[in-house]
């Protein structure tokens, strides 16, 4: 069953909503660039004194009680979105008819339960849409296209039983199934006026003559024609923003923190309406000089908790503060599915994802954005070479083990030590190294390794591994000499 | 004339307010551990490092103290767990840690610095200090297996002028969050505290091999003691665990001999 809204004279509507006190004088809407104006729209009082659309401006002015008003867009887009939210309020599933502005069709099944019977419910839709301050028709039909040609044809509310289509929209002219020019001619030329005598015409002739258009015509005078419907599903994502202007410029971050909490307490409980979670928070605040401080917070999952969303945001704008004091804010919000884990009795315990995610942030915080995280080897003759990557755990999952021998760990030194080095027979006796000597009881070497011969970057050293004795103390070190520099340096100890 | 039995029910009974089970022995639950996967050291710890205590290795550099605590993490590594590492010297090389086998995306790697840019607003942390507030945030947040906190180039003088509180928040909170947390420190510092102690000792020295042209450094042997096992079973046990236990672990380019 299909409701049809049909604010009758739209533009026009739309117009005189601005200024109330042009509704019952006649006024005609002007579009175009000057002084090529042409007559867009014109209210019915206007139309009764001879005023036409598509009309100039000068033949608009020679009507002296018409008053000419300029077509303003973003006025139609408001009155769009007010017809469109009336509509909202009485189905979940509405379809805007493209081919008549400001027409919705509403599917209201299942409504009768909120809205009462169909003629309730019509005339209660009709009551929302003039309190919002448009005229319109409604009819209710069980065939879409029927229910368009009655909210178009009739004033008031008009309500089809299920099958009288026919018959209800019989006494509709033709032009009321909204024709194509050809056609309207040519049903001018055959004398048909009404859908009852398109209707009552063999649908093989019609179809003989007018091609496929033909039977779309004949099925839409027997209120017929199917239709499958196509409900707007408003983007959810873009409507997912929170501005806030501030009276004077704050600078510190704890007053803003009570302005973030409400703003993402309000973006959280619209994402949870649709059973979703916050994938990505971008806070953009606006500095005192015009300046933009933009932070993105991406959480490694999706979360549905206002109180570590807020600790994050509060993190990452601590660690990368604005420069100037704050004037404005916005917070955008990514919506993405929660996460939803199934965890298993027995497999191993790993850190609770959003607990993890505020860690790592005050870890940032405290050592830096370089030195949390997980090591990753890159692939290079470099010894040692890798790259911090963010610590994301694969969900726990038992391998097994290798049996290797126990190797042996090296505890780099970062950045090399200098140390004094004593060579007999080109090999290292003795290293002096933090204001003692040791003495070196084996060394093995020199192993010669070099890279990036072919770059300025090229680095060159030999390498030694020596055992070194102080006395009491023992050290086994890996003592390398850069023929660049000419110098001695610890690069580690083994431990 | 009644059983011992039912002497030993009626007197369990009537203390059952004040003491519950008087007369039963109590039943130690034996304590989860972490194989270390080197079979000398394991027997000498009873199974590995304990879960849920703080476990403290000691001794001075060159005594196998790292590589202990990486073939450690690569068994917890490998068992699916998450492990974190808290280098208080930044002296982690992910290359040793990649070839012991430690699954390095489980791993989280803290590394302490003292260069870190300085803001206004932060109080001048040094880098222990970092390390131990690092260490409480991993306790609190739970879900790690193992927390390795390696002060193994931080002097004796610094590491024992950390307050008592500190470790015993620690245990506590590893306790809580079924952490198994090891020191790696040059002498002991958690003192009661710790439930495990192990000292590294310096062991037979092995030359360098000379069978090639120049010599080479393959190998290395290291010597545990165990100073203190709380969660050893019974005193009464018939055998006494061993003290000592001797491991060698070897250089990378050996293995591929």
């Amino acid at each position: 069953m299909y409701a049809v809204l049909h604010p009758s004279n739209f533009f026009a509507q739309a117009a005189a909503r601005q200024r109330p006190d042009l509704r019952k004088r006649p006024f005609v809407v002007l579009d175009g660039e000057p002084p090529t104006e042409m007559v867009f729209a014109a209210n019915h009082a206007a139309r009764s004194q001879g005023v036409e659309i598509g009309m100039t401006r000068l033949q608009a002015e020679t009507f002296p009680e018409v008053v000419a008003l300029r077509r303003v867009i973003e006025h139609e887009h408001t009155a769009h979105a007010t017809v469109h939210q009336v509509a909202c309020m009485f189905s979940p599933r509405i379809e805007s008819v493209e081919e008549r502005p400001g027409t919705y069709a509403l599917d209201i099944r299942g409504m009768d339960l909120l809205y009462g019977d169909v003629a309730e419910l019509a005339n209660k839709l009709r009551r929302s849409v003039m309190t919002a301050g448009f005229l319109a028709n409604i009819a209710v039909a069980e065939n879409f296209h029927a229910a368009i040609s009655l909210a178009c044809g009739r004033t008031g509310v008009s309500i089809v039983p299920s099958g009288c289509e026919a018959h209800a929209i019989g006494q509709l002219p033709v032009t009321a199934l909204h024709l194509a020019p050809e056609h309207e001619a040519t049903f001018a030329a055959w004398g048909i006026r009404t859908c009852a005598e398109l209707a009552a015409l063999a649908e093989t002739d019609l179809i003989a003559r007018l091609g496929q258009a033909g039977k779309k015509l004949h099925s839409l005078a027997c209120g017929t024609w199917p239709h499958l419907m196509f409900p707007i599903e408003p983007s959810f994502e873009a409507g997912l923003v929170e501005r806030m202007e501030l009276d004077f410029p704050v600078e510190e971050l704890e007053r803003l923190l009570f302005l973030l909490s409400r703003m993402t307490t309000e973006l959280l409980e619209r994402v949870r309406g649709k059973a979703r979670a916050i994938a990505a928070l971008r806070v953009v605040l606006r500095l005192d000089g015009g300046a933009q401080h933009e932070r993105t917070v991406r959480p490694a999952l999706p979360l549905q908790d206002t109180a570590t969303l807020l600790k994050l945001l509060q993190l990452d704008l601590e660690t990368h503060p604005p420069s100037a004091g704050i004037v404005g804010l916005e917070l955008h919000a990514q919506s993405a599915a929660p996460y939803r884990a199934q965890h298993g009795l027995f497999l191993p315990q790993a850190p609770e994802p959003g607990q993890l995610e505020v860690m790592l942030a005050r870890m940032r915080k405290l050592l830096g954005e370089q030195r949390v995280g997980s090591p990753e080897l890159t692939d290079d003759h470099r010894p040692n070479a890798f790259r911090m990557v963010p610590f994301e755990p694969p969900p726990p999952r038992r391998n097994e083990r290798q049996s290797l021998s126990t190797p042996l760990a090296l505890r780099v030194s970062r950045p090399p030590h200098m140390v004094g080095v004593s060579l007999a027979n080109h090999a290292p006796v003795r290293v002096f190294w933090d204001g003692a000597a040791y003495v070196v009881r084996d060394a093995a070497g020199p192993v010669r390794v070099s890279g990036q011969w072919w770059s300025e970057a090229n680095w060159c050293r030999e390498e030694w591994d020596v055992r070194l004795e102080n006395g009491t103390v023992e050290r086994l070190c890996r003592i390398a000499f850069d023929p660049r520099s000419r110098c001695w340096y610890l690069q580690g100890t083994y431990d | 004339m009644p059983s011992a039995t039912a002497i030993r029910v009626q007197i369990e009974s009537t203390l059952a307010q004040r003491v519950p089970a008087a007369l039963t022995l109590k039943i130690k639950q034996a304590p989860e551990v972490f194989a270390s996967g080197m079979a000398e050291v394991d027997a000498m710890l009873g199974g590995g490092i304990p879960r849920g205590t703080i476990t403290e290795v000691s001794g001075p550099s060159s005594t196998g103290k790292t590589s202990f605590a990486l073939c450690t993490l690569a068994s917890i590594t490998q068992l699916g767990n998450a492990c974190a590492w808290v280098d208080v010297s930044d002296a982690l090389s992910p290359e040793t840690a990649a070839a012991s086998g430690v699954e390095l995306r489980r791993l989280l790697w803290l590394r302490m610095s003292a260069e870190r840019r300085t803001k206004l607003t932060d109080k001048p942390w040094s880098r222990l200090e970092q390390a131990l507030k690092a260490t409480d945030l991993l306790l609190q947040t739970g879900g790690f297996a193992a927390v390795v906190l390696d002060m193994s180039d931080v002097l004796p003088q610094h590491t024992q002028r950390i307050p008592l509180g500190t470790w015993y928040r620690f245990r506590l909170a590893a306790e809580h969050a079924r952490t198994a947390l090891v020191f790696l420190t040059q002498s002991p510092c958690a003192s009661s505290c710790a439930t495990l102690s192990v000292r590294c000792e310096p062991a037979a020295v092995v030359p360098f091999s000379s069978q090639g042209e120049t010599p080479l450094f393959e190998q290395q042997q290291y010597q545990f003691a165990r100073e203190r096992n709380r969660n050893e079973g019974s005193p009464f046990q018939q055998r006494k665990p061993v003290q000592r236990a001797s491991w060698s672990a070897e250089t990378l380019w050996s293995r591929v001999r």
